[in-house]
């Protein structure tokens, strides 16, 4: 007998290793995972934890903060840059780009004034009348005067999907702007310089008045440049259509009758130059 | 689950009150949104696991929006947050993943 044990003991060869497997917790159920629905339902229903008051008010608080985070956030990615495709992007750079082309065609034109005064011979008198020209056109960019030319009517009737937003609006101003409109109408309401649109309970709000559905916005410029400014493939015209299913019809005119007038603005701050 | 209740709440509370998010808290609310989604998942999946413990769940809900926020903190401190919210959002991302494949196996046992 001895014999054989030590013969045993002497043994070099290597047999598989025995599993050794961590005892399994013995749980009310024999599995101890969920594997159907009854299994499920009856553990939703006498799962300690689960169970009480202030354990679910606390579960219930958590599950609505990030719900409302959610939510809050989702308004926030809806309304900034982030959100813009890069073609939409794009479309911005070039804005910007045909704005600073626009600055300095206006620097251009302002350096020859200069020179003109500087040159003519009559001083005093080629003051004057560059001061009544620029006068003049400053009276419409402020919109203190009415003002007629050839240009477009846009009607964009409100959304069938969700109500038309004031960025989206804003956008319809800034194209126009871009594509080289002088003078702009939303309503009743002359767009200058400080014009704003805003989101309210009631309805979009420019300037204090309350604008309603359809939005006509009227415009002076090259009419077939403003027109394609809407309805370029691709750009707000289409936005408005796909986004918020609102029609957009433009027509162009030959003549545009612009006869609202901006508040008179006082200046706190600013001074004119002597 | 009461938390299921709970988002169900909070999304229609969310689309009736309007609220405007301070601009510090606008870039770490996304990652907390994230990290929240990743805690629930989890918690999913432990409920099925049968070893959900609430006190666990609100721990780990708790320090993981913690965490991530830290790390977007320090990430603008030192001027790598976008990165850094990138790799957040990623192994969040991969863990809710895993998370979910879990849960369907145990919804469809495959």
């Amino acid at each position: 007998m001895a014999e054989e044990n030590e013969k045993e003991a002497d043994s070099t060869q290597t047999g598989v290793f025995p599993v050794v497997e961590k005892p399994r917790k013995l749980s009310r159920a024999a599995s101890s995972t969920i594997s159907s629905w009854s299994e499920f339902l009856r553990e939703l229903r006498h799962n300690r934890h689960t169970r009480g008051l202030v354990s679910s008010l606390i579960l219930i608080a958590l599950g609505a903060g990030v719900g409302y985070a959610f939510m809050a956030q989702q308004r926030i990615t809806n309304t900034s840059y982030d959100a813009l495709s890069e073609s939409e992007l794009v479309t911005l750079l070039d804005e910007t780009n045909n704005q600073i082309t626009r600055l300095e065609t206006q620097r251009t034109q302002l350096s020859q004034q200069l020179d003109s005064i500087q040159t003519a011979n009559n001083k005093q008198q080629e003051i004057e009348r560059i001061a009544q020209e620029n006068k003049d056109a400053n009276d419409i960019l402020s919109g203190s005067t009415a003002a007629y030319g050839p240009g477009i009517q846009v009607t964009i009737s409100q959304g069938t999907k969700k109500d038309v937003s004031a960025a989206s609006l804003f956008t319809v101003i800034e194209e126009l702007r871009n594509a080289g409109a002088e003078v702009i109408q939303i309503g009743d309401v002359r767009v200058v310089t400080s014009t704003y649109v805003t989101d309210t309970k009631t309805g979009l709000v420019s300037d204090g008045v309350l604008l309603e559905a359809p939005y006509v916005i009227k415009a002076i410029g090259d009419k077939t440049a403003l027109q394609n400014a809407i309805d370029i493939s691709g750009g707000v015209g289409s936005s408005l259509r796909v986004n918020y299913g609102s029609t957009v019809t433009v027509v162009q005119k030959s003549k545009v009758d612009i006869t609202a007038l901006a508040h008179s603005f006082e200046y706190k701050y600013a001074q004119t130059v002597e | 689950m009461a938390a299921v209740l709970g988002i169900i709440v909070g999304v229609v509370v969310g689309i009736f009150v309007h609220t405007d998010v301070p601009v510090w808290l606008q870039p770490y609310l996304p990652i907390m949104v994230v990290a929240a989604l990743d805690a629930l998942l989890g918690a999913g999946r432990s409920f099925f696991e049968r070893n959900f413990s609430d006190r666990v769940f609100v721990i780990s809900f708790l320090s993981n929006v913690l965490t991530a926020v830290l790390l977007v903190y320090i990430g603008s401190l030192l001027g790598v947050s976008s990165q850094l919210t990138t790799a957040v959002i990623v192994v969040l991302g991969i863990r809710i993943f895993s998370n979910v494949s879990a849960i369907r196996r145990f919804i469809f046992s495959a």
